[in-house]
């Protein structure tokens, strides 16, 4: 594996793939895919983001959504907790997400105070990470930490009341050291990933982690999400940089899930191949391992399959009641 | 014998029936007492088995006690260890036959399953057939010394007694004896039911017969409806003279039989008898003793039953060429009815005849009916000394006799007064009694036993229907004694040698038996007629329980639980407990009756609930099912989870406390005037689950109530609704989340249902693992739950806590900068959140005139109970002191020194004044109570006027945002007396300090306008201070 290689790789996708196929193969990449995708394989995957980003089926898109969540409020504009009130139960992904926005506005502001600094400031998916491992160290950052500001959401306590009360500094919220273990979970894996790299490969991994929908492709993104035809209002920023967010998530849990289909198809397959070829086939000392295919599309549907199997607890009203149940498209 | 007193003698005569070998044994001992008599040497040799038998006896008998249990502590077996009854006799090895048997007895079932079959009488007869002739069950003598007392035996009393009348008194004795003997043993005896079917059946044919012959002496005295007064009533019944006569003149429409109104009328005339005749002396004592005996001999329907009627033609053809002179009851009591006999020999040998005529008939000695003749004979032997010896005689006859024979000596007279005779006549009878009793001057001559001899050795015809002459006169034929020691030995021996009566040594079963012979067939016989031909028949009268049976039933049961209270008193005093309740209550012959004839009768041990008052009184109905039903049903159940949401609860009606004291005072900060409707107070009470009120239930079991019910579910929804941070919601929205609960928790328990209903072979799963499949398949689990209870439950808790805690410290710091005027030494006591500070009574805490009320002398002038100050004076200085600090920090900044105050106008300011504003001043000055005037400015927010307005193009936008140059900050200022315009509304508004605060300021600023408006106008203020 050469960083040659994947380089070129990368620039033959960006050529191929009509917007984000470089930043998705990067982060199938990154989720743990080593094998080169077919363009096929990220085709379906970019079809399967878009279904959930902005498909045209009122009941499906994420941020038609957010538009109703948003006129029930009485906006008219989609903002930052409609999109967070949707995926509200995934409290890992809420605390990303949260650790995701305050970071950004860190930078924000120190672009503000410090507009030679702005430029420099680390990619979003970069601090991503950063947070999560400041936590995780607990020796992050003082400066940084300070300046953070605390993405507060209507359905916490804290506005239960009708007086907003400053924050006190030493309180540590529990919910997030919780919230943070899928996190954390994440990064070790990405470590024990990274351990065995050379200097080279790691240097292109934290290339690779860096990629973002969004960064710098704001606009091409609006376009592509479909903005201004599902939602009239214009978007912020917020918006669209949780949006990103979103689809990097939905990208690394497609191909996670994708990669456990594939581990098991090929488990099966071993076995069966074993049992028939038992004879013919013998293992010589140093038989070549066979390289590992990439994830082929097949995986990915029966991943998404997998990700779309009716919870229970989705369909428990209409237990007893008969009929069919038109499934909804659910959110990975 | 006497360890068995501890004993329920119920089991001891269950044991009896069966244990035939102990039985006879006892048997033979009780033979050997009663005839120890005669033959002592009998007793004196004690056959060693008998003595092995006696002692298995007893030890079987305790065994049988301890086996079986009972609730009744005064039945119950004294405690003793089964095993420790050991059979210790020196025979059981030595005899073999003797053990054989006993291992025998106890192997059998030890007791006879209570026999009920009188309702099946195929059965029964089928049974009786089978068993071999008289096992009817052998009580025996709980005290052996009642049985000795009690049993008349015919030799005895001839030897003991002499006289006749004696013998009377000692047979009604022994009788009333023996009856007390069994009312007093009764409770303690456990009787079968195997004879009352025989009871039953004999006591019916009695009644037949009874009929019978009433029916033939009507019919006979029928066609002639006498006179009443023709009828031998006696013409002693003077007074009576003018009824009968007027019964007489009307007797056609009288529908009674003749017979009936005699009966009538001799019981109207009491003391006289229906026998009673005044022609015929002694025909009241005779016949009245002999229609006694007849029926006791009728009773005796164990025996009598074969010779209540005549013979049939059809069942015996031959009877009438055997038998020449047929004789029974029936005709007996029909010659009685008739005045047939004259004297107490054609009585008696018509008696013998019946049972000779028997004896005859059936002339080979194992016929059934010869025992039964023979018992009788016997029962007639003891009955007949009853009967006075009497020949009737007409009354002329004796009139002649007696006007001959006046000086007989009259020694008689008192001594054999018959006892059956009645008492109170009088009139005209004391010759003839004295004449009757010389008559039977020497009645023991004619003992029983004569005519007993009589009867076995004579024709039968021959001593039948005996001229009256013949028989009346007292003629002693033969040698009274020898005779009668024969006849008894003779008897005896035919008894023995017949097995008779088996159970005749048992007098009190015997006695028993004969005492609850009516009561027992009245039972078995209603009991038949329901099922008569082997069915029930519904159309016959039900079976209904008494309340004087129920009482019954209960006394005994209490006669249990009394006797169960002195347990510790032995069996004697409990027996004598017994009898004293027996004789105290109704001694009726029911009253015998075990409990187990009437089960009908027998009350129920009474449920929780229902209460039986005494005797009388019914069972309370209303008790017995209504209830209320528990409470707490429709509230949330107590539990670690509720009290941590209570708790929640509570923290945030705390916290939200908090939160409006910091909007208020956050408002204050900014607004200069305070209206009563502004800020509403909030004062959350605590939350109370209602339960429902009381009501009655009347039967176990979930209650079913959909309104109340989901009216409790919503209660619960509003709570949860309540913890997620809600404070208000709309009603459609609770019963929009309550349907949805409701439907989820229906669908819930139809899943757990649809589990729990599989099929017993196809069901895979335990309760535990289908409640939690049901949970799965509605999208429950029990991490979720978990997880819920974590997170939105106890971690809320903490977090609520957490800004509680900064809701108060934020809310201290908000008041602050107000405190820090007051000094070093007060500020310490509005750390805690200072509601003092709000409600502004905290100076009179620290005895302090803190706003110089004292020194303006308000308090004495308004009468103020306290010093604390109007909120809106406070947040006045509040607002003024954040001014005044803001500005003096820019000032200083500047270098800009503000220049000094201006002083209040005084009389001495108003001395150096110039004469133009002298007056105006002056004049203010006396309206303001000649204290000083104070810049409009300087005065208390609430009494400065407002500023005139100025136009959009004026310089003065917001005074009031202006920093005041008159204040420096200096609490000395403070001190300074502010004049503040007193009008009368203000007045009467400063002593309302404890007032609430709301009320205080609208009251404050209504005054506001109309003091100033009338006192102090702007102009002249700002005039003077330029």
């Amino acid at each position: 594996m050469s960083n040659d290689k994947f380089k070129y790789r990368v620039e033959i996708q960006q050529v191929l793939c009509p917007l984000h196929s470089g930043a998705l193969y990067v982060m199938m990449f990154v989720s743990g895919e080593t094998g080169e995708p077919s363009a096929e394989t990220t085709g379906i995957i970019e079809e399967i983001v878009r279904v959930y980003i902005a498909a045209r089926d009122p009941d499906l898109l994420q941020l038609q959504q957010c538009t109703n969540l948003a006129s029930r409020r009485g906006s008219r504009s989609i903002s930052t907790d409609d999109l967070i009130f949707l995926i509200r139960h995934d409290k890992a992904k809420v605390s990303r997400l949260r650790t995701y926005l305050s970071w950004k506005d860190v930078r924000k502001t120190a672009k503000d105070n410090d507009p030679s600094g702005g430029a420099g400031a680390p990619d979003p998916a970069d601090l991503l990470d950063d947070a999560a491992a400041g936590i995780a160290g607990g020796a992050g950052p003082v400066q940084m930490r300070q300046k953070k500001a605390k993405i507060g959401l209507p359905w916490e306590v804290a506005s239960f009341f009708s007086e907003q009360v400053p924050e006190r500094e030493e309180d540590e919220d529990e919910d997030e050291v919780e919230a943070n273990a899928a996190t954390l979970q994440r990064l070790k894996n990405a470590d024990e990933r990274t351990r065995g790299m050379t200097r080279d490969e790691y240097v292109h991994w934290s290339e690779c982690r860096q990629a973002s929908f969004t960064f710098r492709k704001g606009k091409r993104f609006r376009e592509w999400a479909g903005f201004g035809t599902v939602t009239d209002a214009k978007p912020n920023d917020d918006i669209v940089d949780i949006l990103g967010f979103l689809t990097f998530e939905i990208v690394q849990t497609l191909t996670e899930e994708a990669l456990k289909v594939k581990e098991l198809e090929d488990h099966v397959l071993m076995e069966s191949r074993e049992k028939s070829k038992k004879r013919k086939r013998e293992k010589f000392l140093f038989h070549a391992e066979e390289g590992r295919t990439p994830i082929e599309p097949r995986h990915v549907e029966e991943a998404f399959r997998r990700l779309q199997v009716p919870k229970p607890k989705s369909r428990a009203m209409r237990n007893f009641s008969g009929g069919v149940v038109k499934s909804k498209l659910t959110l990975v | 014998m006497n360890n068995n007193n501890l004993l329920p003698a119920s089991w001891s005569r269950q044991l009896s029936t069966r244990d035939d070998v102990t039985a006879l044994a006892e048997r033979t001992r009780t033979n050997s007492i009663e005839t120890g008599v005669e033959g002592g040497d009998k007793d004196d040799v004690v056959d060693p088995t008998i003595a092995a038998f006696r002692q298995r006896y007893d030890v079987f008998e305790k065994r049988i006690a301890i086996m079986f249990d009972t609730r009744r502590p005064c039945c119950a077996p004294p405690d003793m260890e089964f095993a420790t009854l050991e059979l210790n006799d020196p025979f059981s090895s030595a005899n073999v036959n003797a053990s054989g048997n006993s291992a025998a007895d106890n192997a059998r079932p030890p007791v006879r399953k209570l026999d009920d079959d009188d309702y099946d009488f195929e059965d029964d007869e089928d049974e009786e057939d089978t068993r071999p002739k008289a096992p009817p069950p052998l009580p025996f003598k709980s005290a052996s010394s009642l049985s000795q007392s009690s049993e008349p035996l015919p030799g005895n009393i001839i030897d003991a007694k002499k006289s006749a009348v004696a013998t009377r008194e000692k047979l009604e004795a022994d009788r009333k004896a023996a009856e007390e003997a069994v009312k007093r043993a009764l409770p303690s005896m456990f009787f079968t039911l195997e004879n009352d079917r025989d009871a039953m059946l004999e006591q019916q044919k009695l009644e037949e017969s009874d009929r019978q012959v009433n029916a033939e002496a009507n019919a006979a005295q029928a066609n002639a409806l006498g006179k009443l007064s023709s009828a031998n009533l006696g013409a002693s019944s003077l007074t009576l003279k003018h009824l009968i006569a007027r019964i007489d003149a009307k007797r056609k429409e009288v529908v009674v039989s003749d017979l009936e109104l005699r009966n009538l009328m001799s019981e109207v005339r009491k003391n006289r008898s229906k026998w009673a005749n005044e022609d015929k002396i002694g025909q009241e004592d005779l016949y009245e003793a002999a229609e006694k005996v007849v029926l006791e001999l009728r009773a005796l329907t164990e025996h009598s039953t074969a010779f209540l009627n005549k013979v049939n033609k059809r069942e015996a053809p031959d009877y009438l060429t055997i038998i020449k002179h047929p004789m029974d009851l029936g005709t007996v009591m029909k010659k009685l009815k008739g005045h047939h006999y004259k004297s107490k020999k054609d009585f008696v040998d018509d008696l013998n005849l019946i049972w000779q005529n028997c004896l005859d008939y059936n002339a080979e000695p194992s016929h059934y009916l010869r025992k039964h003749a023979k018992a009788m004979q016997k029962a007639t032997q003891n009955l007949t000394p009853l009967i006075p010896d009497i020949v009737i005689r007409d009354r002329a006859e004796v009139e002649l006799e007696e006007a001959g024979a006046l000086e007989v000596d009259a020694e008689g007279e008192s001594d054999d007064e018959p006892i059956m005779s009645s008492r109170g006549r009088k009139a005209p009878g004391t010759k003839k009694t004295r004449k009757g009793a010389r008559l039977e001057g020497t009645p023991e001559v004619k003992a029983p036993v004569v005519n007993l001899l009589r009867a076995d050795s004579n024709p039968p015809g021959n001593d039948s229907q005996v001229s009256v002459g013949l028989n009346g006169f007292p003629t002693p034929s033969g040698g009274t004694p020898v005779p009668n020691g024969l006849a008894h030995s003779i008897s005896q021996m035919d008894i023995d040698h017949d097995r008779v009566d088996d159970d005749t040594h048992d007098v009190e079963y015997q006695t028993w038996k004969t005492l609850t012979k009516k009561a027992r067939a009245k039972v078995a016989s209603e009991r038949h007629k329901l099922f008569r031909g082997n069915r029930l028949n519904p159309e016959e009268p039900a079976l209904l329980r008494s309340r004087d049976d129920m009482g019954r039933f209960l006394r005994n049961e209490e006669k249990h639980a009394r006797s169960a209270q002195d347990a510790d008193d032995n069996s004697m005093q409990q027996g004598s407990g017994n009898t004293k309740l027996v004789d105290t209550e109704q001694t009726d012959v029911q009253e015998l009756l075990p409990d187990y004839y009437d089960p009908l009768a027998a009350v129920p041990e009474l449920p929780f609930g229902v209460s039986w008052y005494g005797d009388g009184d019914e069972v309370d109905l209303q008790d017995d099912n209504l209830r209320i039903a528990p409470r707490g049903i429709f509230i949330q159940p107590k539990s670690e989870l509720s009290k941590r949401m209570d708790a929640n609860i509570k923290q945030m009606q705390e916290t939200r406390k908090l939160c409006s004291k910091i909007g208020v005072i956050k408002q204050m900060q900014v607004q200069t005037q305070m209206y009563s409707n502004q800020f509403t107070k909030y004062d959350p009470k605590e939350f109370v689950e209602a339960d429902v009120e009381d009501f009655v239930v009347s039967e176990e079991g979930p209650i079913m109530c959909a309104t109340v019910a989901r009216a409790a579910l919503q209660k619960s929804v509003g709570k949860i609704f309540y913890h997620a941070g809600f404070e208000e919601f709309q009603p459609t929205a609770i019963d929009a989340v309550t349907d949805i609960a409701v439907d989820y928790f229906q669908k819930l328990s139809k899943t757990l249902t649809v589990y729990q209903e599989a099929p017993q072979h196809e069901r895979k799963f335990e309760p535990e693992e289908m409640l939690l499949h049901a949970l799965y398949e509605n999208g429950a689990d029990v991490e979720s739950l978990d997880t819920y209870i974590k997170d939105d439950i106890e971690r809320l808790g903490s977090k609520l806590n957490g800004i509680h805690q900064r809701m108060k410290s934020h809310l201290t710091e908000l008041l602050r900068p107000a405190l820090q005027d007051v000094g070093g030494d007060g500020s310490k006591m509005f750390n805690d959140g200072s509601e003092q500070f709000v409600g502004g009574d905290f100076a009179e805490d620290i005895g302090d005139d803190f706003f110089g009320f004292k020194e303006l002398g308000l308090d004495k002038e308004f009468g103020l109970s306290s010093l604390s100050v109007p909120l809106h004076l406070l947040q006045g200085r509040m607002h003024s002191t954040y001014q005044t600090q803001n500005t003096s920090t820019v000032a200083l900044a500047d270098g800009y020194k503000p220049p000094p105050p201006f002083e209040p106008v005084t009389h001495e300011l108003l001395e150096r004044e110039i004469g133009l504003v002298k007056n105006f001043f002056l004049a203010k000055l006396h309206a303001n109570n000649e204290e000083p005037l104070v810049e409009d400015e300087d005065l208390p927010v609430k009494q400065r006027l407002p500023k005139p307005r100025l136009p959009p193009t004026g310089k003065i936008l917001a005074p009031r945002k202006r920093p005041m140059h008159g204040q420096g900050g200096n609490s000395k200022k403070k001190k300074k007396p502010n004049p503040p315009a007193p009008p009368p509304a203000k007045a009467a508004l400063l002593p309302s300090k404890s007032v609430a605060m709301d009320r205080s300021l609208s009251k404050i600023s209504e005054a506001d306008g109309d003091g100033n408006g009338g006192m102090m106008s702007p102009e002249s203020l700002v005039g003077g201070g330029g």
